[in-house]
């Protein structure tokens, strides 16, 4: 450490100078959370792939005649996302439909939903939930063995990325269409 | 934002120590209580901080500003408009700027990835830089070799700047690179990106002609264990030992690996003296909070080569640590330190060269209203070297000097409509050569389609001078001006590098890409030797000048899901001259292939195996004054693995069909082979 102050008292005064500025400017920065989002960057990106699955996804028909005139992103369980998911939406229509966010507690209250991100950490209930589901929500997690339990889309995280992996017998039997372009960028599993 | 960094530059001079007292309260306080009330009074006190208070308030302005216009909705937007693919290709934790700058640059940049280096069968870094096509890479001896992107390839290669991990590796000693120490372990490097043309307005100086940036993998994706052996008849044996984990949220890893080298032939094809063997260990940890990553990392390694005179040895060290708050997608401040030493001995020159760095980089990035990215950052490095050839008849003096670097720089990246996009920037440094220099530049790029980009660039860059260039003297002592000798550059200035560059860079579909860029470099004030009037007292000055010109394409195709392709050409034409009133022939500043091509073909078979190749074309180089000319050559090199869960045996066959072929000067590499055992655990 004597050393490096051997090494500051050589600059010349213009570097010290540079140097205030630059703690000043770091430690100011640094130990601000001013607006600082919490959410990760992981779920900025798992948001917007949950919003492209509009595009490439297509739902019965059936599942627009509710009489709401909206299409439903859903979150069951925690919220990972905060309100970036209302970012990535606001704004955005599918098929002339405003989209608008709903957040659940239970399965139970899961209605009217068109995709429908499963936040639950006990794999256990997976089962369960799925289950209870009407078969044309399009079901997306990120749990452990997602698809292999009849989920439709599992992000995994590979190398630092997110891949998917998608259940194709569970999107037929939703009745839904996944496009071609989306499932050549995925990995199909048969459970 | 003009005001942002003139501020900060401008405060009363007070040293780091003087300023801990009044910082050490705010220090400890929690960060809530750290208000513009409290900071303001604190130092309101005394009015000889007037002017630092006046920074802090603007500080704070700026600070609120940035973050009251906070991004993350044009993040939203950005993440958007990107395809599936490109979402895909995101990385998921934070990157520091190296990374996403680089690749976001509208400029001619290849990325050699993971697999691609190993299914090659590079044993090193310069081998697999072979696997760039507009790299030039020609092996002197069995542990040198020159790499030039854009011209200039000669024993003082000097116009590149390599950095491993965010460190620095070229040698102000005389500008380039001492490759047979920069070893990493390719099985954890994660890619190497390679800018060709200049870079020197983000990047340090030195970026004159090209950006070589070697990326580690982060710990996370290091987990486990990996061990490997292999033995040949080039490479005698290479061993390599990693195990990494992970405690709480710190991934970890620690890795060894030796390396022994056979020797290449000399011209009459017996064995020359340059066998050599080295050794290097290191570390790296990473941790990630919700806002935060930490990654520190070191490295220690020691080498042999043998020479005609006997054995010189080399050793060095360095240890860094570098800290990523990300305030959203496009907003983050980076601040990375790092210590760096080398130590070797020259036995011909009787020799040894001491260089220690301390390297302290800051840089900040935020949005401007929807339409505007912001970058500044600011750098300071603190070198000492220490090249004692005294014992010699030509010597670097005075022995000791201290070749410190300050530099700054910003960059605003501007969104004229959707799809065009303006990049102005520029550098500042302070070098202890020439004192202060300016590297401008100005980039736009208009993303056609979606998939397709088309940019032009107009850059100023410089190469600041070396002690190869100032402080070099044949002979050591002074002689009278009757007789020859080199006198050092007393009045060597940098070399400058006013470029201009366009290029395409297109993906017709998911399983291909293809770009092409093609260059103008105009180059001012290149070295020259050249006596002083009426003596034969030489001296290194600014004499010669000169252009290139050339283009360079590539590409990649996944032509089938286990059978990938990628490859490139370069064309490459230069010429120098003396300036007037000067008189030096500048023709061995380069020897420089004036057509270069790759290819590169990997295949996954059923069982398990895999049956890759590559093969490199160098065009022949011209004879100089200096350097023999050397015939053009085309190489081939194959690999055979086989791969079982946990086990990976491949065969490697380097330059199969060359028995033996020079790439620079006169010593030759043989054709060689060699078996290796990897498993992953």
């Amino acid at each position: 450490l004597t050393k490096l102050f051997t090494y500051t008292q050589l600059f010349p005064s213009y570097i010290n100078r540079i140097c205030t500025g630059a703690v000043l400017y770091v430690l100011l920065f640094f130990t601000s959370s001013v607006n600082a989002q919490s959410i990760s960057r992981e779920y900025t990106i798992k948001a917007v792939f949950l919003f492209n699955f509009t595009q490439y996804v297509d739902w019965p028909r059936t599942s627009f005649t509710n009489g709401e005139k909206v299409f439903v992103i859903g979150v069951l369980g925690a919220d990972p996302f905060g309100k970036y998911l209302e970012e990535v939406v606001s704004g955005e229509k599918v098929k002339g439909l405003p989209i608008v966010i709903r957040r659940y507690a239970d399965v139970k209250d899961v209605k009217g939903c068109h995709i429908l991100f499963i936040n639950y950490k006990e794999s256990g209930q997976l089962k369960r939930i799925l289950h209870m589901l009407p078969k044309q929500v399009l079901t997306v997690s990120d749990v452990e063995g997602f698809a292999r339990e009849g989920g439709m889309i599992r992000f995994l995280t590979e190398n630092n990325k997110i891949r998917l992996r998608i259940n194709l017998q569970a999107v037929r039997e939703g009745d839904l269409n996944i496009s071609s372009k989306l499932l050549r960028l995925a990995e199909i599993v048969n459970p | 934002m003009e005001q942002l960094s003139l501020p900060v530059l401008s405060c009363k001079p007070v040293s780091l120590l003087s300023l801990w007292p009044f910082f050490k309260p705010f220090f400890f306080m929690n960060k809530l209580y750290l208000t513009r009330a409290t900071v303001c009074t604190a130092f309101c006190f005394c009015r000889s901080w007037l002017r630092l208070t006046v920074t802090l308030i603007i500080l704070l302005v700026v600070q609120q500003t940035v973050y009251a216009q906070d991004s993350s909705i044009t993040a939203a937007a950005e993440l958007k408009r990107m395809s599936i693919e490109e979402l895909m290709n995101i990385e998921v934790s934070l990157v520091s700027r190296t990374p996403g700058k680089l690749s976001e640059a509208p400029s001619a940049i290849q990325v050699i990835t993971n697999e691609a280096i190993r299914r090659s069968g590079a044993t090193n870094i310069p081998e697999a830089l072979r696997l760039v096509s507009n790299l030039q890479v020609a092996q002197v001896t069995s542990s040198a070799w020159l790499i030039s992107s854009r011209g200039f390839n000669t024993i003082f290669a000097n116009k590149l700047l390599v950095m491993i991990d965010g460190r620095t590796v070229y040698t102000p000693l005389f500008g380039g690179v001492l490759w047979e120490m920069q070893n990493v372990l390719l099985e954890d490097v994660d890619r190497i990106e390679v800018v060709s043309g200049p870079g020197g307005t983000l990047w340090g100086s030195n970026a004159v002609n090209g950006i070589i940036n070697i990326v580690t993998k982060n710990t996370a994706n290091t987990s486990g264990f990996y061990a490997s052996a292999a033995a040949g008849s080039f490479v005698r044996n290479m061993a390599a030992l990693r195990y990494g984990g992970k405690v709480k949220n710190v991934s970890y890893k620690a890795y060894g690996q030796t390396m022994y080298r056979n020797p290449m032939l000399a011209t009459d094809s017996t064995e020359n003296a340059d066998a050599w063997r080295v050794f290097q260990s290191g570390f790296r940890a990473d941790w990630e909070g919700k806002k935060d990553a930490i990654t520190v990392q070191g490295d220690y390694y020691t080498g042999t080569k043998k020479e005609k005179a006997g054995n010189s040895d080399f050793i060095g060290q360095n240890v860094l640590a570098r800290w990523t708050r990300r305030f959203s997608t496009s907003a983050d401040m980076t601040l990375q330190v790092y210590y760096d030493r080398y130590d070797r001995e020259d036995v011909a020159s009787n020799g040894s060269d001491k260089m220690k760095t301390l390297d302290v980089d800051f840089q900040h990035r935020f949005p401007i209203g929807s339409k505007q990215n912001f970058m500044f950052g600011v750098a300071a490095r603190l070198v000492k070297d220490q090249a004692d050839y005294t014992k010699n008849f030509a010597g670097i003096l005075p022995v000791t000097k201290r070749l410190d670097l300050f530099s700054a720089f910003v960059q605003d990246e501007i969104s004229l409509t959707d799809k065009l996009r303006l990049t102005l920037g520029t550098k500042v440094l302070h070098n202890v050569y020439t004192g202060i220099e300016w590297q401008p530049s100005a980039r736009v790029s208009l993303n056609a389609t979606n998939s397709s980009t088309i940019w032009a660039a107009a850059t100023r860059a410089v190469r600041t001078p070396s002690r190869f260039d100032v402080d070099y003297f044949l002979p050591q002592f002074p002689v009278p001006p009757t007789s020859a000798s080199v006198a050092g550059g007393p009045n060597f200035r940098s070399e400058k590098l006013y470029a201009y560059e366009l290029g395409y860079r297109v993906k017709p579909n998911k399983n291909s890409t293809v770009s092409v860029a093609g260059f103008y470099n105009f180059y001012k004030d290149i070295y020259s030797v050249e006596p002083l009037p009426g003596t034969l007292t030489y001296q290194i000055q600014n004499g010669s000048e000169g252009e290139s010109w050339g283009a360079e394409v590539t590409a990649s195709y996944n032509i089938l899901r286990s059978w990938q392709v990628r490859g490139g050409y370069t064309f490459f034409d230069k010429k120098l001259q003396a300036k007037e009133g000067h008189n030096f022939n500048p023709d061995y500043l380069g020897n420089d292939a004036r057509h270069q091509a790759m290819f590169q073909s990997m295949i996954d078979l059923p069982f398990g195996l895999q049956l890759d190749a590559t093969w490199r074309y160098v065009h022949g180089l011209p004879k100089t004054i200096a350097t023999n000319s050397v015939p053009a050559y085309f190489a081939i090199d194959v690999r055979l693995a086989y791969l079982y869960r946990w086990l990976e045996l491949s065969i490697v066959g380097q330059n199969v069909n060359l028995e033996r072929h020079a790439e620079f000067g006169g010593f030759k590499i043989p054709r060689s082979v060699y078996g290796k055992l990897s498993i992953r655990i």
